[in-house]
């Protein structure tokens, strides 16, 4: 559903879309992975569609997919940090594991 | 018609009335044992854990002979104990033991049909309670490498008609699309594709997708003869990883009573990295 939204700003890592009642962020690094639930991210404290990533020993972690935040409590801006914050985070993973130079 | 060694099969309800005791163990397996048996377990079940139990801790391989020996005494096991295994994954991981018992030639050996999915669905008592397990004395056979295929008998089958390979993983990861789902980011391979000459048959079309239980011998012969994966032929299953295809190879081996069939563990993950192995898309 939220695919056929319009796209307000988008990173390498993330993508903003704008919902009637929502702004979606979206984790680009969890393309694919299906959907298992609905739930409160502790995190962020709104509402996310979260699957489950199984790491080297089998364990599964749930992660969130995409994020929604109400409109009547976050504008764009304020969204854009916490999209900028996850970036950053990633772009720092991959100069970690994959350094440019 | 029944199956072909009907007696490797036993049922939820069998188990709920036939607890573990001095003869008889029952075994979760599970591949993610924080949200299988630690959040609950049938009573008096021990827990093998595919990754900590059954693979050698450093290198890539099962366990060997005094690895399973000492596994076996862990969980309270002798030679001639019938054991009941069952797990999370529609049984992928109680099959790939499954297949690791017969490979050290443990005989009496079932699986619970539906595994941990049916149980579940039954409604059926769990309990978060661990068995306390004295430990026992086991001495296993040798090896049975008549069960097992490594690279070199996959690379040799390439050229020979009367090898016939079961590539049991999804259509996309058949044709190349995906080397592997996003919930396994750690099972990826460098190459997409499969290995030239085999069939996709996957192993969820041997099952009932209500309630995970195997399909009916005349459904699984439909599911397999068709595509000229018959009795008279030597049959090597492979998935990514080795044990959705010891589920195709337990179906095959002991439901359809194929007298040549052989689990490839090495599977994806070993010829989808491999420099020079040939890959059909």
């Amino acid at each position: 559903m939220s695919q056929e939204l319009p796209v307000l700003k988008k990173g390498i890592y993330y993508i903003i879309k704008d919902s009637k009642t929502d702004l979606i962020m979206e984790d680009k690094t969890k393309r694919g992975l299906t959907v298992k639930e609905k739930s409160i991210d502790e995190k962020l404290n709104v509402e996310a569609e979260k699957g489950m990533i199984h790491d080297m020993d089998g364990i599964g972690h749930w992660v969130p997919i995409r994020w929604f935040f109400p409109k009547n409590q976050y504008d764009i801006e304020k969204v854009l940090v916490l999209a900028e914050a996850m970036e950053k985070k990633y772009k720092e993973i991959r100069e970690l594991t994959c350094p440019d130079d | 018609m029944s199956y072909a060694q009907p007696e490797v099969l036993v049922d939820t309800d069998w188990v709920s009335q036939n607890p573990s005791n001095d003869n008889r163990k029952i075994v979760e397996v599970d591949y993610d044992p924080e949200n299988g048996y630690k959040k609950g377990h049938i009573n008096g079940a021990s827990l093998i854990w595919w990754k900590r139990d059954i693979n050698d801790p450093i290198t890539r391989d099962i366990i060997n002979k005094k690895q399973f020996e000492e596994l076996m005494q862990k969980n309270g096991i002798k030679s001639n104990t019938e054991v009941i295994l069952y797990g999370d994954f529609n049984n992928w991981f109680a099959a790939f033991v499954f297949w690791v018992f017969k490979y050290y030639g443990h005989e009496n050996l079932k699986i619970m049909n539906g595994g941990r999915k049916k149980w579940e669905l039954e409604n059926k008592e769990y309990t978060t309670d661990e068995p306390n397990i004295p430990s026992t004395q086991y001495v296993s056979g040798p090896p049975d490498e008549g069960l097992r295929a490594y690279l070199y008998d996959v690379r040799r089958a390439l050229d020979r008609n009367d090898t016939v390979m079961v590539d049991v993983r999804s259509p996309k990861e058949f044709t190349g699309e995906i080397t592997a789902p996003p919930e396994y980011p750690m099972e990826h391979a460098q190459r997409g594709g499969h290995i030239p000459g085999a069939n996709n048959i996957p192993w969820a079309t041997a099952v009932n997708d209500a309630d995970g239980t195997f399909k009916t011998v005349e459904e699984l012969k439909q599911n397999y003869q068709p595509k000229g994966v018959t009795p008279d032929k030597d049959v090597i299953c492979y998935c990514r990883i080795g044990e959705r295809s010891s589920h195709s190879w337990f179906v095959l081996k002991y439901l359809l009573g194929y007298p040549k069939v052989r689990n490839y563990d090495g599977s994806w993950t070993e010829w989808g990295n491999m420099i020079g192995n040939p890959v059909e898309k």
